[in-house]
């Protein structure tokens, strides 16, 4: 998972900041992230981690600043919005499956009305997926009838379905029993080995340590330190990194 | 804190779990459930027992009054007005096609999309067997005694009627010579007149004014054809010749052929020109005529002119009266038999036509082409119905028919069936509109919304009425029915709004974000995630309106429209002899708005049971 072939970054931020009324949220932030990079997000509760991730594909808006994805930045233009959006796929804490629709569906939904493929293909396309993250066996179930991880899993295939370059993950593991955990990193493994460009939030710090190739580290709507795994964990440099190392291993 | 612990405190379940048992039997099953839900305690039973003895009594003075005495005539004489109001009389055909055209329609998209219980087919069937049954069966329970009574001045009289070959028809006289006679209360159908004439002379022999003891009547009953030849038996004429000393015998003789009949009854002034007193001519075997007149011409056509004669009299629904309480044989002869004989044919043919929808529809039902046919037929329907129903102007095949004509249930049903299918979409739509990010539909929508819903319907309607055509002189054309459509729909349309809003409330945050996030365009975001799983969760809701809005409709009445509750006013203005009648009328109606509204919430519960993708069913 080293950083490949290109050196365009796929995500920049520049100078990004961000208020809820008059609360700064996100405070200067400037990063990029390369094609095929996992990087992992982590950072105290209420950092502004999740405002973040949202913003990149425009579930939230940033005020100051620029971001590109892909070459195209985020503005008021709908088409923007549209077309980076379908390049990037999202999963949720509280996986947020479609409740009335089957898994099927929940999954070939978005490829067949917003990329207009035929019905056949789609379902196809999302038994395959179903297959790659374990459970082909659940394609006619209601997500009601799931367990958590099978759901969370559920929702990685949806946002596969689409095709995307960049997957957004916002703490997916942190609203599943502690024996499901473990399939759903499962999965996110086998797609960073895969080559996808990941952005995780998490508190996982063994997933971190194992997949991620860069750690970010946000506090009170800054980034404090960025670094690799193995400088982040050995050798923190800032003392809010290393407090909260100390609070979290 | 409590010391030191021993072996005791050590516990190790055995290696194989206890083997699952059934639970006691009182718990279980119906007899487990009464224990549970009707004697769970004693103020539990207590209740239970109360209200068992209150509900049995209401149930047993119902059917008591509806099995005695209650007169269903004013229903089964009029299902037309009932169920098409005023609708031309020789376009009625356009009605009944309409019906076929839906069952079959139903059938077939239940065969193809729904599931049609054993239940179902068995309540149908068994209905059918009741309806043929009874029909059976009413027509070999004899018909009650028919009474007039003979007296001095209005006698001679005769009876016209219409008897059947084979019927077996008898007749007697029996004077009225003692008090305990005439106190008797005689048992059947009696004639108007002599009713009002024996109560007067009942009470005169009472009060002493009346010497029944002089009685002194010549009497001669006669059987005719209506070319005036007697009706022989044996050769002889069938008469009784009633001397003041000997009323003569029962005369009973079966009919020779169908057609019209007329018992003479006359007074011998020769042998006695001092006539006096009172005897009752009694009928049986004659059945009593629906007294519509368009049934009697009918009949005319059928049998030829009715015989006349001096004082004729014709066996008619109207003339007489029933009086004494019934037995349940004849209730199922007079009441049932013919209302379900004036429903057979429908009943048969509906349920041909609904089966063969029905299994066409179950045999075409993986066809994509049977499917499509289906819903388009559907969708043509609705054109085809208003088309059939209002007819074309000037045409030949087709004349037209105003809709201030269409009534009864066709009004009712066609009310409420454009007010759901227009009001629908309103509904959603200002549901949307009122929570729409753009301030100026927003407004719009909450103060239609509100206006609406802070004004009663029937001003609604009166405002359809009169000053819409005020306003804009163009609506003073518009038909009336189909202003009254436009009232209701608006109406529905704005409680329909808020239950809407009510669901689209509950849909959680995270969902709108997952169709974002997935690239969905507002549009796509609204009809593919956010308005199923809304209307969903408000079905009881929404069917709860639709079931208003039908019983709503019942308010056109105000403008001059006739649907279900009104046409019982044009049902007793017209035929003056069912005044007495309207309760049972308002009654069966009310069964008609009950059946129709159970069914109408017993869907929404199907539907709301229909598919685990439910909201409720999140974890
Ligand atoms: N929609 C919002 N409106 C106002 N404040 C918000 C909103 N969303 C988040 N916040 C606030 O912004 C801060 C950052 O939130 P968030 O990005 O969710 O943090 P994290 O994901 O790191 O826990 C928190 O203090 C939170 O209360
Ligand atoms: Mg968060």
């Amino acid at each position: 998972m080293a950083q490949s072939n290109s050196n365009e970054p796929i995500i920049v931020c520049r100078d990004v900041n961000k208020w809820f009324g008059n609360f700064h949220v996100l405070k200067d932030i400037n990063v990029e992230i390369y094609p095929q990079e996992v990087v992992v997000i982590i950072g105290p509760s209420g950092s502004g981690k999740s405002t973040f991730i949202r913003c990149i594909n425009r579930l939230e808006e940033h005020q100051e600043g620029q971001i590109i994805v892909d070459g195209i930045e985020l503005s008021h233009d709908v088409r923007n919005i549209a077309a980076i959006r379908s390049e990037i796929g999202m999963v949720f804490q509280q996986f947020n499956l479609f409740p009335h629709l089957t898994v099927l569906h929940n999954i070939s939904l978005a490829p067949r009305y917003v990329r207009r493929q035929p019905r056949r293909d789609a379902e196809q396309y999302a038994l395959q997926l179903l297959d790659r993250v374990g459970i082909p066996e659940q394609a006619r179930k209601y997500p009601g009838q799931l367990s958590g991880g099978q759901q969370q899993r559920v929702a990685i295939a949806r946002a596969l379905a689409m095709q995307p370059k960049i997957m957004l993950f916002d703490e997916p593991t942190s609203a599943l029993d502690p024996e499901m955990i473990k399939e759903v990193l499962d999965v996110m493994k086998e797609l960073a080995q895969s080559g996808m460009t990941m952005l995780v939030v998490t508190h996982e710090m063994g997933f971190a340590r194992e997949v991620a190739d860069r750690i970010v580290f946000f506090d009170e709507g800054r980034i404090v330190e960025v670094g690799t795994p193995e400088h982040f964990f050995t050798a923190p440099q800032h003392d809010r990194t290393k407090l909260f190392l100390s609070q979290i291993l | 804190m409590r010391g030191e612990y021993h072996s005791s405190d050590h516990y190790v379940a055995p290696p194989e779990p206890p083997t699952s048992r059934r639970p006691p039997v009182a718990t279980v099953g119906p007899l487990g459930w009464v224990r549970a839900n009707l004697f769970s305690s004693p103020i539990n039973s207590i209740a239970t027992i109360v209200m068992a003895i209150i509900l049995g009594g209401l149930l047993w003075l119902a059917l008591d009054w509806s099995i005695r005495s209650a007169q269903w005539g004013v229903v089964f004489n009029n299902l037309r007005l009932i169920t098409s109001g005023l609708y031309t009389r020789s376009e009625i055909w356009r009605v009944e096609l309409i019906g076929a055209l839906l069952v079959m329609l139903t059938g077939l998209s239940l065969g193809i999309w729904g599931y049609v219980s054993r239940g179902v087919f068995l309540t149908v069937a068994v209905s059918l067997a009741v309806i043929l049954g009874v029909l059976l069966i009413g027509a070999r329970i004899g018909e009650p005694t028919l009474y007039m009574l003979a007296e001095p001045e209005r006698t001679p009289a005769s009876l016209v009627f219409l008897g059947t070959q084979g019927d077996e028809v008898s007749f007697e006289i029996e004077p009225l010579t003692d008090l305990e006679a005439i106190n008797a209360r005689p048992l059947g159908y009696i004639e108007n007149q002599s009713r009002t004439d024996w109560s007067t002379r009942a009470r005169e022999a009472r009060d002493g004014t009346l010497d029944l003891g002089a009685y002194n009547l010549h009497l001669t009953a006669a059987l005719f054809r209506p070319d005036g030849s007697p009706v022989t038996r044996d050769g002889a004429p069938v008469r009784i010749a009633a001397t003041p000393d000997d009323a003569g015998s029962t005369q009973t003789v079966e009919l020779p052929r169908t057609g019209w009949y007329k018992l003479e009854v006359v007074r011998d002034d020769e042998a006695n020109d001092e006539n006096a007193g009172y005897a009752w001519v009694k009928v049986r075997g004659v059945e009593l005529l629906p007294s519509q007149s368009e049934l009697l011409a009918a009949r005319e056509v059928e049998y030829g002119p009715r015989p006349t004669a001096a004082r004729a009299l014709l066996a008619e629904e109207a003339a007489y009266r029933y009086e004494g309480t019934r037995t349940f044989a004849e209730f199922i002869s007079l009441q049932v038999a013919p209302f379900l004989s004036t429903i057979a044919l429908e009943a048969v043919v509906g349920t041909a036509l609904f089966l063969n929808g029905w299994v066409i529809g179950i045999l075409g039902r993986r066809e994509r082409r049977v499917r499509r046919t289906t819903l388009a037929a559907w969708v043509l329907s609705v054109p085809v119905i208003l088309l059939l129903l209002g007819g074309i102007e000037g045409s030949r095949a087709l004349p037209a028919v105003p809709s201030i004509q269409w009534g009864g249930l066709l009004l009712t049903m066609l009310l409420t069936v454009v007010g759901i299918a227009a009001s629908f979409p309103l509904g959603v739509a200002l549901a949307l509109g009122r929570r729409s990010d753009l301030p100026v539909i927003k407004l719009v929508c909450t103060l239609f919304i509100e206006t609406i819903r802070g004004v009663p319907l029937i001003t609604i309607l009166f405002m359809a009425k009169l000053i819409v055509p005020f306003f804009w002189v163009g609506l003073s054309d518009l038909d009336m029915t189909v202003r009254m459509m436009i009232g209701v729909t608006l109406f529905s349309a704005a409680y329909l709004a808020e239950n809407v809003r009510g669901g689209l409330q509950i849909i959680p945050h995270g969902q709108i974000e997952a169709a974002r996030a997935l690239g969905m365009n507002p549009l796509l975001m609204t009809t593919l995630i956010v308005l199923p799983q809304a209307l969903r969760a408000v079905i009881p809701a929404i069917v709860g309106q639709f079931i208003s809005l039908f019983k709503d409709t019942s308010l056109v009445a105000v403008v001059g429209l006739f649907e279900l509750v009104g046409i019982v006013d044009i049902i007793v203005s017209g035929q003056p002899i069912y005044r007495p009648y309207q309760r049972e009328a308002y009654i069966f109606i009310a069964l008609i708005y009950f059946v129709i509204s159970y069914a109408m919430s017993d869907v929404s519960r199907r539907l709301e049971a229909s598919g685990a993708g439910s909201v409720h069913a999140r974890r």
